[in-house]
């Protein structure tokens, strides 16, 4: 018997909603996990994902890539190729496996929810099938870092880091949980789907598997690809919740996508930023942070969602101030506080290497360099000590991470400035206006404490670098270092420098 | 019958803050107490960050706290400054001019 075309039968596997005779709709559905809000109920209808697929296509297309994925980590086993790799790029996958593994499962939780109470039969069909697509990128991200952890024991962060209180993931579980454990499936399908996959994953997924490839890291590369072919199917979850969104409730809409687009980038610059623009060895670097910012996010997103109707997001013009200087002061912090990570962040400020950044930031040498200076004279100086911290960096009440982005004042000269906020008896600080924004009108949301309130509640002792350290979860043998000191710093060996700290070696 | 102490008769109580020096990169956590001065809160925050990052230079340092100057001889507990507040480290340069 001949097989029915898809059209005939597609209706009957994706269709499933039926009205409840014995029960309420609202117990079936409950407006908490499902937030329908101004939404009428039987608008959801209307709820219909552009690529169809059916079980049966799902699992045949997966087995393909999971076979395909597998022969060539088969393939590369026993080659020898990792010991070639570069201490730099080794870091972007340290930080990629510990950042990315267990977000992924939080992702599968994510899914799940839409899968149970998505508001149309299709929407729930289609977050099955993400759920099984974020527990495969959980395993194989899970796995992939697992045996490495033979050849380097910080690899072994690949499974521990979520469930360390290492500063970087509070900072992420501050915006996974937000973006995926605590909201309805409405403002989920728009934060994680639409904002966090479609707009960012492109990013990490895309891009850094240029550079992967670039850098001679195959095994990496072809997992990374993989995962991102299921994002680009389970990810248009969000658009059609979107267009039912901003049909009813187009305000609601546009705050959703504003916070999550913010949180994003405020996550990917710490991580994504540093892995291109200074963990990937200069040969190998394909397009600066911000060239791949502005192609693979920037135009798209915004396309994107003017075609839904809805506008820049009302920080625009902070965010894209931000793609010259975040990125760069939080690869500084990340290098100071170095103890305080699981892999070997390399400075990667080299005369070469700094004229590659000041032709990509014009600005970088005015606002970054005289700092790396200091630093490059204190390791040229034997003051390693100099560079290395004693007390904690300001820690943003919004997005965890370091208070740490400068602006040009009116006299010319780039300062960190203050984003304080007094509410309910206590002073807030905060990293932008955006960050500050975000917390007070989402404020009943915000549930993780930052590091710093840690420390001033006595929950870290002892308290001091030992004690920060330990609550971290970090041993001497995984803590950070800079993998090359002489290579960042042999260019500058023997001029004159002066106003050093007198801590440590000769200065 | 009590009497109510003035500042300068309480213990010293901890006081930790958001400061900056200068124009380094980043806020930093450092604690002070009610007695300190601001000479010595300025000299708190340029241990983290003077000669270590931001190259040293041969002047006099102040704090800034809301916006206003304070001389070196006051304390935090006369400031009025609070836990939790942000203060600024600057080089006085008008001494290199005057």
């Amino acid at each position: 018997m001949a097989l029915r075309k898809r059209e005939e039968w597609q209706h009957f596997v994706r269709e499933v909603d039926w009205t409840f005779k014995y029960v309420d709709d609202e117990a079936v559905f409950p407006e908490w996990h499902c937030g329908t809000g101004k939404v009428p109920r039987e608008a959801w209808q209307k709820w219909e994902e552009d690529y169809k697929v059916s079980y049966p296509e799902y699992v045949a297309t997966q087995r393909e890539k999971e076979s395909s994925v597998y022969a060539v980590k088969a393939a590369l086993q026993r080659s020898s190729a990792f010991e070639t790799l570069d201490e730099g790029w080794k870091s972007s996958t340290k930080m990629h496996f510990g950042g990315v593994a267990l977000v992924e499962y939080a992702a599968v939780l994510g899914e799940l929810k839409m899968a149970r109470f998505g508001l149309n039969g299709a929407w729930r069909n289609m977050a099955t099938f993400g759920q099984l697509d974020e527990l495969r990128h959980a395993q194989i991200t899970t796995f992939f870092g697992h045996e490495l952890i033979g050849r380097d024991p910080q690899y072994d962060w690949t499974q521990k880091t979520f469930h360390t209180n290492d500063w970087v993931p509070i900072s992420l579980r501050n915006l996974f949980d937000g973006m995926m454990i605590a909201p309805n499936v409405v403002d989920l399908a728009i934060e994680l789907p639409f904002t966090f996959e479609t707009g960012f994953t492109n990013l990490q997924f895309v891009a850094l598997s240029a550079d992967a490839l670039s850098s001679g890291d195959v095994n990496f590369a072809n997992m990374i690809s993989s995962i991102q072919t299921d994002e680009a199917r389970h990810s248009q979850q969000g658009g059609p919740t979107l267009e039912i969104l901003v049909e009813h409730d187009p305000v609601r809409a546009q705050w959703i996508i504003d916070k999550s687009f913010w949180g994003s980038a405020r996550a990917f610059a710490a991580l994504t930023g540093p892995a291109m623009d200074y963990y990937t060895p200069l040969e190998h670097r394909k397009q600066s942070y911000r060239e791949f910012m502005e192609e693979w996010i920037i135009d798209q997103f915004i396309r994107t969602i003017e075609d839904y109707g809805l506008k820049k997001p009302w920080f625009w013009d902070e965010f894209m101030r931000g793609l010259d200087t975040w990125h760069h002061a939080l690869h500084m912090g990340l290098w100071y506080w170095r103890p305080t990570l699981w892999w070997r962040p390399k400075a990667a400020v080299s005369k070469d290497e700094r004229e590659w950044l000041a032709e990509k930031y014009p600005n970088w040498e005015k606002v970054y360099g005289d700092k790396w200076d200091v630093l490059i004279d204190n390791i040229n100086a034997n003051n390693v000590e100099a560079t290395l911290p004693e007390t904690l960096p300001w820690l943003c009440s919004m997005c965890h991470l370091p208070c740490c982005n400068a602006t040009q004042s009116r006299d010319g000269v780039w300062r960190v400035r203050d984003w304080p906020l007094s509410y309910d008896g206590r002073t807030y600080h905060f990293c932008t206006n955006a960050c500050r924004q975000i917390w007070w009108k989402d404020r009943d949301n915000v549930n993780h404490e930052t590091v710093i309130d840690r420390f001033l509640a006595g929950q870290i002792q002892p308290m001091d670098v030992g004690g920060i350290l330990n609550y971290m979860g970090l041993s001497p043998e995984v803590m950070g270092d800079d993998p090359d000191y002489a290579a960042w710093t042999k260019d500058y060996t023997g001029r004159v420098a002066v106003g050093l700290a007198s801590t440590g070696g000769e200065s | 019958m009590t009497v109510e102490l003035g500042i300068e008769d309480q213990a010293p109580q901890l006081v930790p803050l958001n400061a900056i020096f200068a124009t380094d990169f980043v806020q930093i956590l450092v604690p002070v107490t009610t007695a300190n001065t601001m000479r010595e809160v300025a000299a708190a925050v340029a241990h983290h960050v003077e000669g270590k990052r931001v190259r040293a230079l041969p002047f006099e340092k102040v704090v800034f706290h809301n916006g206003k100057r304070l001389p070196p001889e006051m304390t935090v507990a006369e400031a009025g400054i609070a836990p939790l507040d942000h203060v600024r480290v600057e080089y006085d340069r008008s001494e290199a001019t005057s």
